[in-house]
C-alpha cells in the first residue's frame, strides 16, 4: 500500500504542479461556457434569410405564406410571389442552376381538384440537405393553411393573431427550462472532454516512463500491479481536483449570479445532486477508460503509434454523441435507458438523463454496478498486458503476441 | 553468509531459452563478476535475481532465504537500461526512489545530499533531471542504487559511457562498498574492465554457465604461457619449438607458448642470436583470452 500511495504522490503532485494544469482549470470552463453560451445566444438570434420563390394563383394564400415567412419568428426569408405557369417554372428552373443567383429554392402550390382538400406543394431547392428551409417552409405553410381555415370561420386578422400567438410557460419550481438544458448540456460536453483528457494521460504517462526506461528501476522493488494501482490512482487524482474545482466554482457563481441572470428565475443553473454526479461519473468513467488507456500505453513505444490506437477510446464516447440526440428528444424512453446502462456511455448518458430525464434510483445503482464489473474485467485484461508490455521495447506486439502475454503469470 | 543463491535456475521466453541450468552463489563482502557476450543471459538472470521476472524453474534464494519480495529493499539495483524521470527534480527524485525502498523522507534527502558531495555533482541537486549531462546522470543513478545503503548491490554494465576519470570514481566508491561488507555483483561484458577486481566470476554464453569459482581458481587453471616482447634486431627467435603461435607488430609480439617453461628456452636463444629486448613480459591469460578458449573464436564479444 505505501508503494501505490508513493507512486500515486509522485504523479499527482507532478502534474498538479505544472502550468498546464493551471491554464487547463481555468480555460476550460470559460471557453467551453463562451462557447456554449455565446453559440445558444447566436442560435437564438440568427434567422434565416433564405430566398425563395412561391408559385401560386391563389394571391391570398401567397400573400399569407410570404409574409410569416418574412417575418416569422425564426425567419427573415426574402420572398418573391409568380403566378403558376410554365413561364414563370422554366424561368426559376433556370434561375436555380446559376451559380450567380442568390435563389434557395421555389415552392410551387398546386390546388386541390377538390374544393376544401388540402393543395399540394412541390419545393425544388439548391441544396437536397437543406433542413433549416425545409423545416421553416413546413411551419409557415402550416401557419398560412390555419390562418386560411380560421378566416373562413369569420374571425378577423386580430382575432387570428392572438389566437395563434406563442406560447409561453413559467416553471417557478425548476427556473428556466432552456437555461437548465444548457447546464445540463455543457456538464455533457465537460465530462466528453475530462474522460478524454485524463484518460489519454494516464496513456501518455505510461508511454513516457517507457521512454525514459524508468520502469526496470521501479519494478526492482514494486510490482507493476502496484505501480499501475498508483499511476491510475494519481493521474485520477488529478482529475477529481480539476472537476471538483470547476463544479465548486460553478456552484458558487450559480448561486451569485442565480438572481441577476435573465430567465433563470432565482434558480441556479445547475443543481447541487447534478455536480455530485458529475464528480461521482466522472471517477468511475476515468477508471474504466483509464484502464484501456493503460493497455494502451503498455503495448506502444511513442504518441504517434498511441494516436493510431486511441480509436478504442474515442469509438465508445464517439457513440454516445451519436445517440445523445435521441436521449435528449426522450430521455426516459426505453431505447434511451438501455443505452445509459452501457457502462461505457453511463458517465455521459445516465448522467445527462439524471439532469433532463427521470431516471429511476435503480438504473442508476445499476449503472454504477455495470461500470463497476467492467472496470474490474478491463483492468484483468490490462494489468497483463501491462505487466509485460513496460518491459518491451521497439517493434509493437500483433494481437496474438498480446493474447498470449494475458495466459502468462 | 550467502547473499544470493541459485539453482539451476531456467528461463524461456517464448522458445527461445535466455538461461538454463545457471548455478551460482554470491558471498557478502565479495566483487562478483558476471560476464558475457551480449545476449548470453546476463540480464535475464539479474532480473529472476530481483523478482522483475520469475523463473521458469529453479530456485531464487536472497539472503539465505527463500526468494520474498519483502527482501527487495536490501538489494540496490542499476538496471543496464538507465532511467530517470526527466523532469522531475533531482533531489526530489533521489528521494522518491529512497522512499520506494523503505527509506524516510528525510532521511534519504539528507543521504542524498552527502552522496552528491561525496560524488561531486553537488550543484545537481536543485535541477531537473533533463538538464544534467549524460555523465552526472548516470551518477544520480549510481547514488539512487547505493542510497539505501543495500547489502546486495546489482550493477550491470555500470561504466557504460561513463569517461575514465567517472568510471574510476565509481570503481572507487564500489571497493569502498565492498570493504564495508556488502556483496557486489557486476555484470559485463567488458571483461577487461573488471578483472582486476572481481573475486569470483561466472561466465555465461548463449544462457548457460561455462566458467566459474574464485578470479585466483580460475587463472590457476590455465598456465601462464603468454609472453609480451618488444625487441629490436633478429626476429628468427620466434622460430623456436617452443612457441606454439604468435602475433608480431612491428618491433612488438604476442606470443602463446606451448607451456609456460618454454619462456626461459626463448630468451636464451633470442639472446644468443643479438636479439635485444626493452620488454620480455610472461603473462597469465586474459579473462578474455580464456573465455574465447572455453567457447571457441566465433564469438561476438
Amino acid at each position: 500500500m505505501r508503494n501505490i500511495w508513493l507512486i500515486a504522490r509522485r504523479e499527482y503532485l507532478e502534474r498538479v504542479r505544472t502550468r498546464a494544469f493551471m491554464v487547463a482549470t481555468l480555460l476550460i470552463p470559460l471557453i467551453l461556457g463562451g462557447l456554449g453560451y455565446g453559440g445558444g445566444f447566436l442560435a437564438q438570434r440568427t434567422k434565416s434569410s433564405a430566398h425563395v420563390a412561391i408559385l401560386s394563383n391563389d394571391a391570398v394564400f401567397a400573400q399569407d405564406l410570404k409574409s410569416q415567412l418574412e417575418k416569422g419568428k425564426d425567419s427573415n426569408m426574402l420572398v418573391d410571389i409568380a403566378p403558376a405557369n410554365d413561364a414563370a417554372r422554366a424561368r426559376l428552373t433556370t434561375e436555380l442552376k446559376a451559380s450567380n443567383s442568390a435563389l434557395t429554392g421555389f415552392l410551387e402550390v398546386v390546388p386541390a381538384p377538390d374544393k376544401g382538400d388540402r393543395p399540394r406543394f412541390i419545393y425544388r431547392g439548391r441544396s437536397a440537405s437543406d433542413i433549416g428551409t425545409d423545416t421553416l417552409l413546413k411551419t409557415g405553410i402550416k401557419g398560412a393553411l390555419l390562418r386560411e381555415r380560421l378566416s373562413g370561420t369569420g374571425m378577423d386578422g386580430d382575432e387570428i393573431n392572438a389566437a395563434l400567438a406563442p406560447i409561453e410557460i413559467e416553471n417557478p419550481e425548476t427556473g428556466d427550462t432552456t437555461a437548465a438544458f444548457f447546464g445540463a448540456y455543457v456538464l455533457f460536453i465537460l465530462m466528453y472532454m475530462v474522460i478524454m483528457l485524463y484518460s489519454m494521460n494516464t496513456a501518455r504517462s505510461i508511454i513516457e516512463e517507457k521512454s525514459s526506461r524508468i520502469f526496470e528501476v521501479l519494478l526492482s522493488t514494486i510490482t507493476s500491479d502496484e505501480l499501475l494501482a498508483g499511476k491510475i490512482l494519481g493521474v485520477g487524482a488529478v482529475g477529481v481536483t480539476q472537476t471538483a474545482i470547476w463544479m465548486t466554482a460553478a456552484g458558487g457563481l450559480g448561486v451569485y449570479f442565480a438572481g441577476s441572470l435573465a430567465g433563470s428565475g432565482g434558480h441556479s443553473i445547475i443543481t447541487v445532486p447534478q455536480m455530485l454526479f458529475f464528480v461521482l461519473y466522472f471517477i468511475f468513467a476515468f477508471l474504466l477508460y483509464s484502464a484501456i488507456a493503460a493497455g494502451l500505453g503498455a503495448i506502444t513505444n511513442s504518441e504517434q503509434e498511441l494516436q493510431q490506437l486511441n480509436l478504442f477510446l474515442v469509438m465508445p464516447l464517439a457513440f454516445c454523441m451519436l445517440v445523445v440526440v435521441m436521449v435528449v428528444k426522450s430521455p426516459d424512453s426505453t431505447l434511451s435507458r438501455i443505452v445509459s446502462l452501457i457502462p461505457f456511455c453511463s458517465p455521459l448518458l445516465m448522467n445527462l438523463r439524471i439532469s433532463i430525464g427521470s431516471p429511476r434510483p435503480w438504473e442508476i445503482w445499476l449503472s454504477f454496478l455495470l461500470m463497476s464489473l467492467a472496470i474490474a474485467a478491463i483492468l484483468w485484461v490490462s494489468s497483463r498486458v501491462y505487466r509485460i508490455g513496460i518491459l518491451m521495447y521497439g517493434k509493437k506486439p500483433n494481437l496474438p503476441e498480446i493474447l498470449r502475454w494475458l495466459k502468462y503469470s | 553468509m550467502p547473499i544470493v543463491q541459485l539453482h539451476q535456475i531456467r528461463k524461456l521466453y517464448d522458445t527461445k531459452v535466455a538461461v538454463e541450468g545457471l548455478t551460482l552463489s554470491i558471498e557478502a563482502g565479495s566483487m562478483f563478476g558476471l560476464l558475457g557476450p551480449n545476449g548470453s543471459g546476463k540480464s535475464s538472470s539479474i532480473r529472476m535475481m530481483i523478482g522483475i521476472t520469475r523463473p521458469d524453474s529453479g530456485t531464487v534464494r536472497l539472503f539465505n532465504q527463500p526468494f520474498s519480495r519483502a527482501a527487495l529493499p536490501r538489494i540496490g539495483y542499476l538496471p543496464e537500461e538507465r532511467g530517470l524521470y526527466k523532469k522531475m527534480n533531482v533531489l526530489e527524485q533521489l528521494v522518491f526512489l529512497g522512499q520506494l525502498h523503505a527509506l524516510g523522507a528525510d532521511d534519504a534527502a539528507k543521504r542524498a545530499k552527502s552522496w552528491c558531495e561525496k560524488l561531486q555533482i553537488a550543484e545537481a541537486i536543485g535541477k531537473k533531471t533533463e538538464e544534467l549531462s549524460k555523465g552526472m546522470q548516470q551518477k544520480i543513478q549510481f547514488i539512487a542504487a547505493l542510497l539505501h545503503e543495500p547489502e546486495l548491490i546489482i550493477m550491470d554494465e555500470p561504466f557504460s559511457g561513463l569517461d575514465p576519470v567517472n568510471a574510476a570514481l565509481l570503481m572507487d566508491t564500489l571497493l569502498d562498498q565492498r570493504k564495508q561488507g556488502r556483496a557486489i555483483l557486476f555484470s559485463t561484458h567488458r571483461m577487461d574492465q573488471v578483472e582486476r577486481f572481481c573475486d569470483e566470476i561466472a561466465l555465461l554464453y548463449k544462457g548457460k554457465l561455462v566458467l566459474e569459482g574464485s578470479m585466483r581458481d580460475v587463472k590457476s587453471r590455465y598456465s601462464a604461457n603468454r609472453l609480451h616482447v618488444n625487441f629490436t634486431g633478429d626476429a628468427s627467435f620466434l622460430d623456436h619449438p617452443a612457441i606454439a603461435k604468435f602475433k608480431i607488430f612491428g618491433e612488438r609480439a604476442e606470443i602463446t607458448l606451448h607451456d609456460s617453461e618454454g619462456a626461459q628456452l626463448v630468451l636464451h636463444q633470442a639472446v644468443s642470436r643479438g636479439t635485444r629486448f626493452t620488454r620480455f613480459e610472461v603473462m597469465e591469460p586474459t579473462l578474455e583470452e580464456i573465455f574465447i578458449e572455453t567457447v571457441g573464436e566465433n564469438v561476438d564479444a
